[in-house]
């Protein structure tokens, strides 16, 4: 997935990409940005490269900023009008029509109070608005998304929201051979557990907690000692 | 401009009934053109020419290619795992390339025609059988053992 992990600093022109546009497409993800035909990094942190034309940077951070599609895990702040306001991390809070949810009508309205989580799925992302959430897919039905009940919830960097949702993320089946969990993790860098009894949970957030700081490359180790990390 | 060049149909022709599809396909036309007109000096030759390579895309989830996050293990949210099954299904016949064969080609065609040759033949032959074929067929259908009244005997 990851071939090349050169660190790139902010202002560092990428002549590797712009090789690479002069034959095919290439899209450019956060942290890149393009001037005329030239390939600019704006963020600090490896440069990530997925085949067959895919960049993008992988920096450290902990400010979530929306984009479309992404799935995060939001906090209800309050009601406003025929709107809830969800906090996710971003520098702006969201919202998300109570007509936002499975079932949802004029008169039936979800039971959702301040401080409930909901999982979601950021709708519209824009500079210049806040950015909207839906808890619906297309055909109108909850699939994965929605409230969030019991449970433990924590915050973490955007990185280890992402590591953990790459496919084939070994933690994760570590931690599944060690005890039974449901996990919900949104891209802002924030994540909600639920195991069998709250001593699990806890363990199970404290063996996530201690994946903060591993790369892509030592995190086979790392997840051989989960198990230890459970049992303490 | 080609608007005035081109023939209009007059508003008592749009409202008709039979014309509602072609008035919306001209009030769009409309549209598009005042837009144009409004845009116009704003776009120059480089925005309207340039075929660029690059595509941005702001989402890392796009981008790395994430997974949902919402996962549920060994049990512990049966209704959430019937999901990701049914997504991990999805996902495989989408990935899976065309199944083994269990039946050859060659084996298909043979059984294919060896099933079917007798209709064809069927209908072959009646196009070549005479009258007298088609009596005589008649006759032997006539001859097919008829029901026959138990006897009276049984009765009793």
């Amino acid at each position: 997935m990851d071939s090349g992990s050169a660190i790139v600093m902010p202002g560092e022109r990428i002549t590797s990409i712009e090789e690479v546009a002069k034959e095919k497409r290439v899209i450019l993800g956060p942290g890149l940005r393009r001037l005329d035909d030239t390939v600019v990094a704006s963020k600090a942190g490896p440069l990530r490269h997925k085949e067959p034309n895919t960049f993008w940077i992988d920096n450290y951070q902990r400010r979530y900023v929306p984009a479309r599609g992404d799935l995060v895990l939001g906090i209800i702040k309050g009601k406003a009008g025929d709107l809830y306001r969800v906090d996710i991390g971003s520098a702006d809070i969201a919202s998300i029509p109570y007509l936002a949810f499975e079932a949802a009508t004029k008169k039936n309205r979800p039971d959702l109070n301040p401080g409930d989580i909901i999982y979601a799925r950021v709708l519209n992302a824009s500079a210049d608005i806040e950015p909207e959430l839906v808890c619906v897919n297309s055909n109108g039905k909850r699939g994965k998304l929605g409230l969030l009940a019991d449970g433990f919830f924590f915050k973490c960097t955007l990185n280890l929201g992402r590591l953990l949702l790459r496919e084939n993320c070994p933690a994760l089946a570590a931690l599944t051979r060690e005890l039974a969990y449901e996990i919900a993790i949104g891209v802002n860098g924030r994540i909600w557990v639920k195991a069998n009894s709250l001593r699990e949970t806890m363990a199970l957030s404290n063996a996530i907690l201690t994946l903060e700081q591993a790369g892509y490359t030592e995190i086979d180790k790392i997840c051989d000692s989960l198990s230890d990390v459970l049992q303490a | 401009m080609p608007s005035k060049i081109k023939p209009r149909l007059s508003r008592g022709v749009l409202d008709m009934k039979f014309m509602q599809r072609t008035k919306v396909k001209v009030d769009k036309e409309d549209d598009d053109e005042q837009s144009r007109a409004l845009y116009s000096n704003e776009i120059n030759a480089k925005m309207l020419n340039s075929n660029s390579n690059f595509i941005i895309e702001p989402s890392y989830t796009i981008c790395a290619g994430l997974i949902d996050g919402r996962l549920s293990f060994r049990g512990m949210n049966p209704e959430l795992e019937l999901l990701m099954e049914q997504e991990l299904a999805q996902k495989l016949a989408k990935v899976k390339p065309e199944q083994p064969k269990e039946v050859s080609d060659q084996d298909m065609a043979k059984a294919y025609y060896t099933n079917k040759a007798p209709s064809v033949a069927n209908n072959m032959s009646k196009k070549f059988s005479t009258k007298n074929d088609l009596k005589r067929k008649q006759g032997q259908k006539q001859q097919k053992p008829q029901f026959k009244r138990p006897r009276d005997e049984d009765d009793d």
